[in-house]
């Protein structure tokens, strides 16, 4: 034995599972360093063991793209399933049949998502899965060395090439379009805002979008890019300071603001509180939605908060019927009819 | 005048929409009540409304099912065909034809029935003179073959379940073109219907309805489908009996159903609920199975249970979209870029039908990849006699899932894509179960599953992956072997041919040439197939498509000693095959190798 003298351990801080953060954490990120990506990485980390999650609880899905290698950079106690591009919401769908039970947190890029997944992006949306879908968005396809995306802004200049002329498509309209129920826009480097959306889309049933402006360092980062850092933070419209309050949380202990706010309670109790900063945004407005989001376009600004919110509408394992258990746990004796069963169809295909 | 009982083939034209269909299955049933072997087909377009459909009824005591060579009995009633239908028939057919439809008998060397089908049909309900119509016909076809009333009235109480307004006006109209024929015409032709005692209870039934039956009683817990000719109806069987199968008391099913946005989506979904643990299905044909390629090639590689249904239909692109053809089979073996080998089940009746589909699941969970069933629109969407389904015969196989914490921590070292039984087939453990994860990848990965570009990790996966659909072989399905002693010449085929081969021997028998047979029910092919070819002299491969896809698969896997043995005889016009045709090709090619 050796006899050094041990060092006291430091306390330390665990979660409302006793879980310390590291089990929350990943493998080593191996983006660009400076990445958006990698700021939505620790925000996802500190979100699910904020939340108290189990990690084992959570399915991580991706598409193709340098956000989609993400998921090998949070939650490693979790399982995950990096697709093919811009197919990620179908495989989710499948895997959700299955195992409704399990919290799916998909992320994506702008690739996948606005131009070759844009068609599942949609259906996943009108079917109103239960799932968080995390757009890391920064106008550009990074592993095939910065050509634009289909949500570059018009104007928008990369490190290298000429202006963007082309009308991008604005992920956020388009899902308030199609009645996404959870809809917010967000900011990497605002890891407070990012964090208390990723809580709130956590604790929704239903499809929860959050398109998150995520610089891309290496070719898309320069003066001329409305989606570099500088740009972002110099023209970026707040609709409101956001609060998440987990449902295991007493309400009294978070400061309750001196100004308006607004209080949407979610599925599993939790609160998220809407402070308002100017004018008051209404969140379960469409319309009021869709004007913010033009505006902002047109004063060629990024505006960020929880746009859209609504949980009136069903999730689609209530729409598919499914018993209440897992169908995964279903036992095989259950899913296999027996003899008689099969008797009875021959008899009545005879008769 | 002589008889000809129970040996020949009936051809019905109409047009697309006109509800001939119900009028066609409640001749077809009746007959079959009869007991007399009878098959029937439809051949009709890629239309909702007004193209030319035709249905073709074989009679015949030797239990031939193919559409037979000529037609013997013409029913005509689409102006849109009238002339080139008629052209075709040999001197001496009937012809039942509607005086109403404003054409002209052309031909003065057939029996000639003239029958005022519309004004009769008029009689009953003007309004819905046009359905009505094809059911006089039918009662025009019981009176000159003598179908029993009874066994009619039954098809038709059988085809209208309880709706007792349609099964009167049904009846009704029977009997005006029965007695319209008992007074007007003298019987002037040799056909007359039998009656023959039945061995075996039998019903009918699509091929697509058994596969639906089949993957019911295989568990399936997710279908995800988009429509499409010809497989819809089985993606809707499963829908049909979801509520009798695989709902409990409340309500609530424990078999997802998901109508994709496309075919790609699909097969994601196929795929996630493989992932996830459950048993995922698709129905699909050739142009779906196209967009699927890119999921199964991801499936392949990241070892992920699923199962694929392709009802082949008429390619390449669009094609025929209503026609059938053997000709996805290459397609399906080697889907998808890079080197990849699939599972592949081709039932060739209505009973493998239901069996391959709940095997198909024990398949792909015990080897973990895409397993295809090869249907095809023949198969699929006629009629076929059924002696009834048996119950599978073993407990679902679950395959190499660890769900337990026990039996992982006694794993020297676990790996998901590491070949601990030397099979090549690894261990899994499911989402959510709280063992260890992985991020599963298209990419390359190590036996840890974790991304990797080393080239022993590539080629060690590969050479596993082979080794593991290898080991597949004698596993699946056998073929079925029907022998001479002789051992001379030997035909393999597949699928839905198995419904014209025995008129095809019987064609080659009587020019002096004995053949054995050789149905080939899975790819990869079992053992036995290679024994087969080196027993016989020369073996020919007979399939439905133009260039000989399940030979030219034999080719690239039989030993060089063999290869030699082996002859091609592919032919494809999109409809079903009709034995003289291909008995025809046979003969050519063994008279080649003479001279």
């Amino acid at each position: 034995m050796s006899d050094t003298p041990k060092r006291p351990a430091r306390a330390i801080k665990l979660n409302v599972l006793n879980e310390p953060k590291e089990s929350y954490t990943g493998g080593k990120s191996s983006l660009c360093p400076g990445c958006g990506h990698d700021q939505i990485s620790s925000v996802i980390i500190n979100a699910a063991w904020e939340n108290g999650i189990e990690p084992h609880r959570v399915a991580k899905m991706s598409g193709i793209g340098c956000s989609s290698k993400t998921p090998a950079y949070y939650l490693g106690q979790s399982h995950g399933f990096n697709t093919v591009h811009g197919r990620m919401p179908s495989v989710t769908t499948g895997a959700y049949t299955i195992n409704k039970d399990l919290l799916y947190i998909g992320v994506s890029g702008d690739g996948d998502s606005a131009s070759i997944g844009i068609g599942q992006l949609i259906h996943a949306i009108r079917r109103n899965m239960d799932m968080v879908y995390i757009i890391e968005n920064n106008g550009v396809y990074g592993l095939t060395k910065g050509q634009y995306s289909a949500t570059a802004d018009i104007g928008s200049k990369k490190k290298k090439g000429t202006p963007n002329t082309t009308q991008p498509i604005d992920l956020c309209a388009l899902a308030i379009n199609l009645g996404c129920t959870f809809v917010a826009r967000s900011f990497s480097g605002s890891k407070k805002q990012l964090g208390s959306l990723i809580k709130a889309a956590m604790s929704h049933k239903g499809f929860a979008l959050i398109d998150v402006i995520s610089p891309c360092v290496t070719f898309n980062n320069n003066d001329e890019s409305m989606r570099s850092y500088g740009y972002v933070k110099e023209n970026e419209i707040t609709l409101h300071m956001t609060d998440y309050i987990p449902h295991f949380n007493p309400v009294e202990e978070i400061d309750v603001p001196e100004g308006h706010y607004r209080d949407i309670t979610l599925h599993d109790g939790s609160t998220i509180r809407l402070e308002t900063i100017s004018a008051e945004h209404d969140p379960e407005s469409p319309v009021a939605a869709l004007t913010a989001l033009h505006n902002a376009e047109s004063d060629k600004k990024h505006v960020t908060g929880l746009l859209y919110f609504d949980n009136t509408k069903p999730s689609l394992a209530e729409d598919l019927g499914l018993v209440d258990v897992p169908l995964v746990d279903v036992p095989d004796n259950v899913l296999r009819p027996g003899k008689e069963m099969l008797d009875k169809i021959n008899a009545a295909l005879h008769n | 005048m002589e008889t000809i009982a129970n040996d020949f083939t009936i051809n019905i034209a109409t047009a697309n929409g006109t509800g001939s269909q119900s009028a066609n299955l409640i001749l077809l049933q009746s007959l079959f009540e009869m007991g007399v072997p009878v098959s029937g087909k439809n051949m009709f377009p890629s239309n909702i409304s007004g193209l030319p459909t035709w249905y073709i009824v074989r009679l015949s005591d030797l239990g031939y099912q193919a559409p037979g060579n000529r037609t013997h009995i013409q029913v005509l009633l689409n102006p849109a065909t009238w002339d080139e239908d008629l052209e075709s028939l040999e001197p001496g057919s009937v012809v039942i034809w509607n005086e109403n439809a404003k054409m002209e008998m052309t031909r003065d060397d057939v029996v000639s029935y003239p029958i005022p089908m519309s004004a009769l049909a008029r009689k009953i309900n003007p309004k819905i003179a046009k359905l009505v119509t094809n059911i006089i016909y039918v009662g025009v076809l019981a009176e000159m073959l003598g179908i029993d009333q009874a066994e009619l009235e039954a098809a038709v109480a059988k085809q209208f379940k309880g709706k007792t307004s349609a099964i009167e006006l049904n009846i009704t109209a029977l009997g005006l073109g029965r007695d319209y024929f008992k007074d007007n015409h003298t019987k002037n032709d040799p056909y007359v219907v039998e009656k023959r005692k039945i061995k075996k209870p039998q019903f009918f039934i699509e091929g697509n309805e058994a596969v639906a039956l089949g993957c019911l009683f295989g568990g399936v817990q997710l279908l995800a489908w988009y429509p499409i000719t010809p497989s819809s109806s089985l993606a809707e069987g499963i829908i049909n009996y979801i509520p009798q199968l695989r709902t409990d008391d409340d309500g609530n099913t424990t078999c997802a159903v998901v109508q994709a946005e496309d075919e790609l989506a699909a097969a994601g979904m196929v795929l996630g609920a493989g992932w996830a643990g459950g048993r995922g299905m698709t129905a699909t044909s050739g142009p779906g199975i196209s967009l699927m390629q890119e999921f199964i090639g991801l499936g392949y590689f990241a070892e992920i249970p699923s199962v694929f249904w392709d009802v082949n239909r008429v390619g390449p692109s669009t094609g025929l979209p209503t026609r059938t053809q053997q000709s996805d089979i290459t397609m399906l073996y080697e889907g998808s870029h890079g080197d990849t080998q699939h599972i592949v089940l081709m039932p060739g009746t209505v009973e493998e039908c239901f069996e391959f589909g709940w095997r198909a699941f024990d398949y792909a969970e015990r080897f973990q990849t895409p397993i295809f069933g090869l249907s095809d629109l023949d198969l699929g969407m006629n009629r076929w006699a059924c002696e009834g389904f048996e119950y599978p015969d073993q407990d679902m196989d679950r395959g190499k899932v660890v769900r337990d914490r026990d039996v992982f921590e006694a794993f020297e070292e676990f790996g998901r894509y590491l070949d601990v039984d030397g099979d090549g087939i690894p261990y899994r453990t499911l989402p959510g179960s709280g063992m260890d994860p992985i991020l599963y990848r298209g990419t390359g990965h190590n036996s840890k599953g974790v991304y990797s570009e080393k080239p022993d990790d590539y080629y060690e996966l590969m050479q596993r992956l082979k080794r593991k659909i290898d080991g597949a072989r004698d596993i699946l399905p056998a073929p079925i072997l029907r022998e001479e002693t002789e051992c001379e010449i030997g035909i393999i085929y597949l699928g839905s041919m198995e419904n014209t081969i025995q008129e095809i021997d019987d064609i080659l028998e009587a020019t002096g040439i004995k053949v054995s047979q050789c149905r080939v029910r899975a790819l990869p092919m079992h053992s036995e197939v290679e024994n087969f070819i080196s027993r016989h002299e020369m073996t020919i491969v007979l399939e439905i498509n133009r260039d000989g896809q399940l030979y030219g698969i034999l080719r690239k896997e039989l030993p060089n000693s063999l290869i030699t043995k082996v002859r091609s005889v592919a032919y494809s016009d999109g409809l079903p095959p009709r034995a003289g045709i291909y008995a025809e090709r046979i003969l050519e090619t063994l008279k080649e190798e003479v001279e």
